[in-house]
């Protein structure tokens, strides 16, 4: 296992009215990112809030190239990114006490919490096709060229680690500065890993090792 | 953290602990515990309240300090709002100094607030006041502002600077608005009630008259020999003779001045010093001895003659004696005094406030209820006392700032 200190490459925020981060994802042009009771899209390259969804949004949120998916509650709502509606929607795997949502491969990934579990479900029915053990509290998922990263986050200490898919082991490992909270995980498909910062109301971006790095 | 506790969370601070009730009522993991526990406060089953909050701080890992510290200061303001003033004070300092060095410095503050709140009560002014500088966030939430100009002017009226206690209470009163919390505003229009209350009753040559606590403050300028029963002293000005321990001699120079420049006959002063209903020679006698102690005690302020039938006051460097009372003479007047809080007291916090024994509490409290001038809700150790007049139980509960997002 490869073990390093974050590189924190940007911080944006705090954003006006916004309290606290509870997800994020990335749609190719903006980071949305979850506040409780909206949904808001920044502009990666000025920081600034470009458009906003009124739409419960209280923990992981992830992007499938059309809709959004957002959990609010004990469910994940599947909404239109253009117009805001909610489409469908299914019960959450963790019944409320999911964290992280991530879209690949036409699944979902649903991080559940205290049970430090990491739950693969059918976007359309809700069903777990399978889990995967962590051995930390599971605050976002995100998979990005066949990777599969979380967030962590158990009192002070926050870390992006990636795992084994398969076997739930620690591959790599990039801890956060003391106090620093990761509350959702979303990559840019490219170096770049959004985080959101929990109670500090802030995105954060950290840059994602290269794989010629890892090996 | 996990959508559904934030959901509830959320619906905690927007003032609906119904709607957070909904969301965890049937989940038992740490956070959910500690939802359950302030909803529940706030909907004023205390005692539900502080099982659920202990369990949470229990279920709560070694690594979430901050978590367990909050939870640690919702129990104590809990305990503070029930008058469970045995409730252990190391475990609330702990708790504030893990917010502290975490950085959540509103919720450090509120638990310093409750602490000031508790020496407040206890009478233990001098700490109030030390920990109340101790406390430096800036700027305080105008919620945390009320209840720090509160403690403020509850400290300055417990020293009669009654220009300083409504300085506070107007700053209070101004942060509560600003607060928008309904109870707080009434909180503090209750506080305010003190200052245009009778405080205390002056007796001077035979009359009497009621006094606020502005007129008491003045009176301390006054050149006149003030028998002071509050504080059972004798003082003129910065002269002060302390008979707190002396409770025979204190009552003769009441008796001295209440009566004063008339003199007192051996008898009315044998009956009202030594509650003797029949005076014989053995009375006599011990008059003389107490006299004497009073004149020896009392000799840098005034002097006692013997007269045909009895003593008189004389003072020295002053043509005006003046006994200042409590406004209702009443047996247990320390006991009423505290109750006149409005708020429930367990006998056992009387007794730690008033530094009495638990059993003569216990028989002024039974006493008192007899006559209807104090009620009791509660059975054994949960029982509460309070004065009447009081419409429901205030809660005054503010509970730690946004408890449950980390």
């Amino acid at each position: 296992m490869k073990r390093s200190a974050a590189e924190i490459v940007r911080e944006y925020g705090p954003f006006p009215g916004v309290d606290a981060v509870h997800g994020v994802t990335y749609d190719g042009t903006h980071v949305w990112f979850a506040s409780g009771d909206r949904l808001n899209a920044v502009d990666p390259a000025n920081g600034k809030v470009a458009r906003s969804l009124d739409v419960a949004a209280h923990a992981g949120t992830a992007f499938d190239g059309r809709h959004l998916f957002q959990i609010a509650e004990d469910r994940i709502q599947k909404i239109d990114a253009v117009t805001g509606a909610v489409v469908s929607t299914i019960p959450a795997p963790g019944g409320g006490g999911d964290s992280g949502l991530a879209w690949a491969e036409g699944s979902l990934w649903v991080g559940q919490y205290r049970e430090r579990k990491i739950h693969q479900v059918d976007p359309d029915t809700g069903t777990v096709l399978r889990t995967i053990e962590s051995k930390r509290f599971v605050t976002g998922v995100t998979w990005v060229d066949g990777e599969l990263w979380h967030g962590t986050w158990e009192g002070d200490d926050s870390d992006i680690r990636r795992i084994d898919p398969d076997t739930g082991k620690v591959l790599e490992q990039l801890d956060l500065p003391a106090g620093t909270m990761v509350s959702g995980l979303e990559s840019d498909g490219g170096d770049r890993l959004f985080c959101g910062g929990g109670e500090a109301g802030k995105v954060r971006a950290v840059r994602r090792p290269r794989r010629s790095e890892v090996r | 953290m996990e959508s559904l506790i934030i959901a509830a969370a959320r619906a905690l601070e927007a003032g609906d602990p119904l709607g957070a009730l909904n969301r965890v009522a049937l989940r038992n993991d740490a956070p959910s515990l500690a939802l359950r526990g302030i909803a529940m406060a706030q909907l004023g089953d205390l005692a539900k309240a502080k099982t659920l909050l202990r369990s949470a701080t229990r279920a709560f890992g070694q690594k979430e300090a901050v978590a367990r510290a909050r939870c640690v200061v919702a129990e104590a303001e809990i305990a503070l709002v029930s008058r469970d003033l045995s409730w252990p004070a190391k475990t609330l300092a702990g708790a504030r100094a893990t917010l502290e060095q975490h950085g959540d410095l509103a919720n450090a503050a509120h638990a310093g607030h409750i602490e000031a709140r508790r020496l407040l009560l206890l009478g233990r002014i001098d700490e109030a006041e030390r920990t109340l500088a101790g406390i430096n966030v800036s700027p305080l939430p105008p919620a945390s502002l009320v209840v720090r100009e509160l403690v403020v002017a509850g400290i300055a009226i417990r020293r009669l600077k009654t220009k300083d206690a409504r300085a506070a209470l107007d700053l209070a009163a101004k942060a509560a608005r600003q607060a928008k919390i309904p109870a707080l505003v009434a909180e503090v229009d209750s506080a305010n009630l003190v200052l245009e209350t009778p405080a205390a009753r002056l007796i001077a040559r035979g009359s009497e008259h009621p006094l606020l606590l502005g007129e008491v403050e003045r009176l301390a300028t006054s050149t006149a020999l003030v028998v002071d029963t509050f504080h059972h002293v004798v003082r003129r000005q910065g002269a002060v003779v302390r008979l707190g321990t002396r409770p025979v001699l204190f009552a003769l120079a009441r008796l001295l001045a209440q009566a004063w420049p008339a003199d007192v006959s051996r008898e009315a002063l044998i009956s009202g010093a030594f509650q003797a209903r029949h005076v014989d020679e053995s009375h006599r006698a011990r008059l003389r001895v107490e006299i004497g102690r009073l004149r020896t005690q009392l000799r840098p302020l005034a002097d006692i003659s013997a007269t045909k039938q009895g003593f008189v006051l004389a003072p020295r460097k002053t043509r005006d004696v003046l006994v200042l009372a409590r406004p209702v003479e009443e047996k247990h007047a320390a006991v009423l005094a505290c109750l006149a809080d409005g708020e429930p007291w367990s006998s056992s916090a009387l007794a730690l406030a008033l530094g009495m024994s638990a059993r003569t509490v216990q028989r002024a409290l039974e006493e008192l209820a007899r006559s209807n001038k104090v009620q009791s809700f509660g059975r054994g150790r949960a029982r509460r006392w309070l004065t009447p007049p009081v419409p429901g139980f205030p809660t005054r509960l503010l509970l730690p700032g946004p408890l449950l997002k980390a």
